[in-house]
């Protein structure tokens, strides 16, 4: 339907107050009618033949102006019914209008006491609805800019020296080359524009899929699935000479998706390798607790501070400027294993001293989970308390266990407020083994002197506000 | 009196790479690393033309171009034009062209001959 063809004529008497009130005057008129036929065949018959014609006359006159009046009563009637049913729909009607205008914040204002006011209050909810998405959709839309500016820099930035010195070369900027040399130039700047094409189609694609992760879930034996990626990183490991050790727990099998698995341990051995020292070792566990497997990947080399543990899971974060260079990589490894780990509800942290190497933990729920969300890989830079607090706890729970809550809270200087606020979340978000969730308000009761049913308070109230905030703060789905 | 030309880019490489095409080309480069060395290298020389690579570590490329009024200006970057446009960097008036990295090497040159003969 064409808005413009909505005329004022359209809105004073529109097609339903047409034929509602032709309707109520065609009722009016055959109703009556037949009331006075029948009241005339009567009156006629019964009456003595002493009457005059005249009057017989005069009284189907007095008839056929009753029948008239009230059709005209009636059509009135019916059109006034008819413009109370029509106005409110009507103005449902603009309103949508406006809705496919995409001004979300639409309301509609309809004070019938009937299913329209219903229908209107539902609309209103929806609208609402929409334009919170809408202000989401935005949020992300804002942050998936970051991400390819991020991205296109960082893997565009090596082929403008590349490019440039390949031409000077090719130009006899350094002299004039011979003809082998000039064949061999000209397949490696072919080549070139070719990696820089795919760069630019990787761009390209990723612009225009908001991609979800795929998993494949089938029977897996676990422990198989390590020993594999093992045995196929000491390659790499050996020209180092780095020590691969394996010590696996009992595993059952589970079904997972053993190539998701093998891209999160292959992508944490190699960072292993890549920062170990030559000649030392890494520790590669993996065991059963509280249905979830706990990986461990342990390497001995030059260690994380503490603000890089936090930042090393974003993406294109490299620890120092300089080890860009020396170490290759793009920086998104560790943000694909964390997409890879949340999107299972699993989790993955990292423990390290500077100088003392880390143990990167990651832990893969027993139960596959089948209704994936888009990945959320957050973006701030910034050392948000929200970070901060989340990685924090994912410190104190890496364990599996075990609260060494004070020592932490001392630590970092946390305040209450900031501690309450993201208890339910992680109670809610990450996987806190049984009954460790409880010990854990029992310990914030025993440290904050707060009743333990407060702190469960804390959880409707701020749910909502936390998972905005969640949502607020993450974007591109990877 | 070879023109003067400033080159400012984070990234050794490239910085070395367009010195060493703009000197071949017959122009005096010199060089600076971020925003802040370009400034300070404005104080000493009068270049005639600053080739900016508009993402730098240290101050924000914006407020160093807001120090530079009276030399003409040509940006460096991977990211589009329309991205730095949107992000309110092509506004100046001394802001006369833009190099999309990756550039190609007679285009640069035909470009900063056009840019500095007018």
């Amino acid at each position: 339907m064409d808005a413009d063809k909505l005329s004022l004529k359209n809105i004073i008497f529109s097609k339903l107050n047409r034929k509602l009130t032709l309707l109520f005057m065609v009722v009016g008129l055959i109703a009556p009618a037949f009331g006075i036929y029948y009241f005339y065949i009567i009156s006629v018959s019964s009456l003595p033949s002493s009457i005059f014609d005249s009057q017989v006359e005069l009284l189907r006159t007095v008839a056929i102006m009753i029948m008239l009046l009230i059709a005209v009563d009636a059509g009135i009637i019916g059109y006034l019914v008819s413009r109370s049913i029509s106005k409110p729909i009507k103005e449902l009607y603009y309103a949508t209008k406006e809705l496919e205008k995409g001004n979300y914040t639409v309301k509609t204002n309809i004070t019938t006491n009937d299913e329209i006011a219903q229908l209107g209050h539902a609309f209103n909810i929806t609208t609402a609805a929409l334009s919170k998405l809408e202000a989401e959709r935005k949020e992300i839309d804002s942050a998936k800019t970051e991400f390819l500016s991020i991205t296109s820099h960082e893997l565009r930035s090596p082929m403008t020296p590349m490019k440039a010195q390949l031409q000077m070369l090719q130009e006899g900027y350094f002299g004039k080359l011979n003809k082998k040399q000039l064949e061999s130039l000209n397949v490696i700047i072919r080549n070139a524009d070719r990696l820089d094409n795919i760069i630019v189609d990787f761009l390209e694609v990723s612009r225009i899929e908001a991609a979800r992760l795929k998993f494949n879930f089938k029977q897996t034996d676990i422990a198989q699935t390590v020993k594999d990626i093992v045995k196929f990183m000491e390659g790499f490991a050996k020209e180092k000479n780095i020590k691969l050790e394996l010590k696996l727990g009992k595993l059952p099998i589970i079904e997972a998706d053993s190539d998701r698995v093998t891209q999160v341990l292959r992508n944490l051995i190699h960072n292993a390798i890549k920062f170990s020292k030559e000649d030392s070792k890494i520790t590669i566990s993996a065991e059963l607790i509280n249905n979830n497997i706990l990986f461990c990947i342990r390497d001995y080399g030059c260690g994380l501070s503490h603000d890089n543990q936090i930042r090393v899971f974003e993406p294109f974060y490299q620890v120092e400027e300089h080890n860009r260079r020396k170490h290759g990589g793009t920086g998104l490894g560790l943000s694909i294993c964390r997409g890879i780990v949340e999107s299972q509800k699993g989790k993955i942290w990292v423990e390290s001293k500077l100088g003392k190497g880390c143990k990167f933990y990651f832990t893969l729920p027993t139960q596959p989970i089948r209704d994936i969300k888009p990945i959320k890989i957050l973006f701030s830079s910034k050392k948000t308390i929200e970070r901060k607090i989340k990685d924090e706890f994912n410190t104190i729970l890496g364990p599996l266990g075990e609260l060494e809550f004070e020592e932490l809270r001392a630590k970092n200087s946390l305040g209450k407020e900031d501690i309450f606020n993201y208890i339910d979340f992680l109670i809610k978000e990450f996987i806190i083994p049984q009954g460790s969730g409880e010990n854990f308000k029992d310990k914030i009761s025993e440290i904050y002197g707060e009743e333990k049913e407060n702190i469960n308070m804390k959880r409707n109230t701020d749910e909502e506000k936390l998972d905005e905030e969640m949502i607020s703060r993450s974007c591109e789905p990877y | 009196m070879p023109k003067t030309i400033l080159v400012v880019d984070d990234e050794p490489d490239v910085r070395d790479s367009v010195k060493i095409i703009l000197e071949m080309n017959g122009y005096q480069v010199h060089t600076a690393i971020d925003g802040d060395d370009c400034l300070k290298k404005l104080k000493e020389i009068k270049p005639d033309l600053i080739l900016l690579d508009i993402m730098m570590p240290g101050t924000p490329v914006d407020n160093i171009v807001k120090q530079i009024k009276d030399t003409k200006i040509a940006f460096m970057s991977v990211v589009r034009i329309s991205d730095a446009r949107k992000r309110g960097l092509c506004s100046q008036e001394n802001i006369i062209d833009f190099f999309q990295k990756p550039f190609n090497v007679s285009d640069l040159i035909d470009r900063v001959a056009l840019i500095l003969n007018e």
